[in-house]
């Protein structure tokens, strides 16, 4: 069954506090998070998180169409390698 | 950076008739026909892939000099090789994972801070994994311009200005 609309999305507080920080101060740093059932949320955007994935923090850049997940969906617990062939990376 | 890139291996013979099952690892499995001549461990080179079909996990292609089931069958496990110069260019912003894998990656200062082990990407942009000397656990650095100021593939190195903590420097 989906959450109420009338709680809102679901963030651990510790999570806006951290946010709240980073975005208050001009250091460019990735903000560890163990709270993967947390939601994204439009003041995140622009932020770089450290989503924890049982074993290492992976690095999740919030952008606009992340709004409304839950970060652990951006932090995989299983690591596949495969082979690089002609997969290309783009930077943001 | 290498000359020879994997792009898929052969998984054995598709029916009777001389047909091969492949398996491609390229981001578009189907664009591994486009890669030809591709070449094996054992000197084989295949200059014509002609795909007729799919089956599970793997496509269906008729292979010049492939022509009975036992000599599918010969082929299985082999890694088909693709010549680097086959991929298409990219603009700027662009690499292969093939290119990045294996560069230095240095911070602004000139300082080593490791190789590249691997690229990923989980859905929230491409990472590099990165592992620093001497150490067994790697480090994952956003490729985004602010993390990733400069790629310079001719001189295989990568420029990075690390995000505070990442590399434990906080």
């Amino acid at each position: 069954m989906a959450r109420s609309v009338w709680k809102g999305p679901f963030v651990d507080a510790y999570v806006l506090k951290k946010a709240e920080k980073a975005r208050e101060g001009t250091r460019n740093e990735v903000i560890k998070i163990w709270s993967r059932r947390s939601t994204i949320l439009p003041q995140f955007v622009g932020l770089t998180f450290g989503v924890y994935n049982g074993k290492k923090h992976i690095p999740v850049n919030v952008t606009e169409d992340m709004i409304g997940q839950k970060f652990g969906e951006y932090s995989p617990t299983r690591t596949y390698y495969g082979h690089a062939a002609d997969k290309k990376a783009k930077k943001k | 950076m290498s000359d020879r890139i994997v792009v898929g291996s052969l998984a054995g013979a598709f029916g009777v008739l001389g047909e091969v099952r492949l398996k491609s690892f390229c981001a578009d499995p189907e664009a591994i026909a486009d890669y030809v001549p591709l070449s094996t461990e054992d000197g084989r080179i295949f200059r014509q892939i002609v795909l007729t079909g799919q089956t599970a996990g793997s496509l269906v292609a008729r292979i010049d000099g492939i022509l009975t089931k036992e000599d599918a069958d010969a082929l299985k496990g082999l890694a088909l090789y693709a010549d680097r110069a086959r991929l298409p260019a990219l603009p700027d912003d662009e690499y292969y994972h093939a290119d990045l894998i294996g560069l230095e990656v240095v911070d602004t200062g000139g300082a080593s801070l490791g190789r590249v082990k691997a690229v990923l990407n989980h859905g929230a942009g491409d990472i590099l994994e990165v592992l620093p000397p001497g150490a067994s656990d790697t480090v994952l650095l956003p490729f985004t311009d602010a993390a990733v100021p400069t790629v310079d593939l001719a001189a295989g190195r990568i420029v990075a200005d690390p995000p505070l903590g990442l590399f434990g420097d906080d």
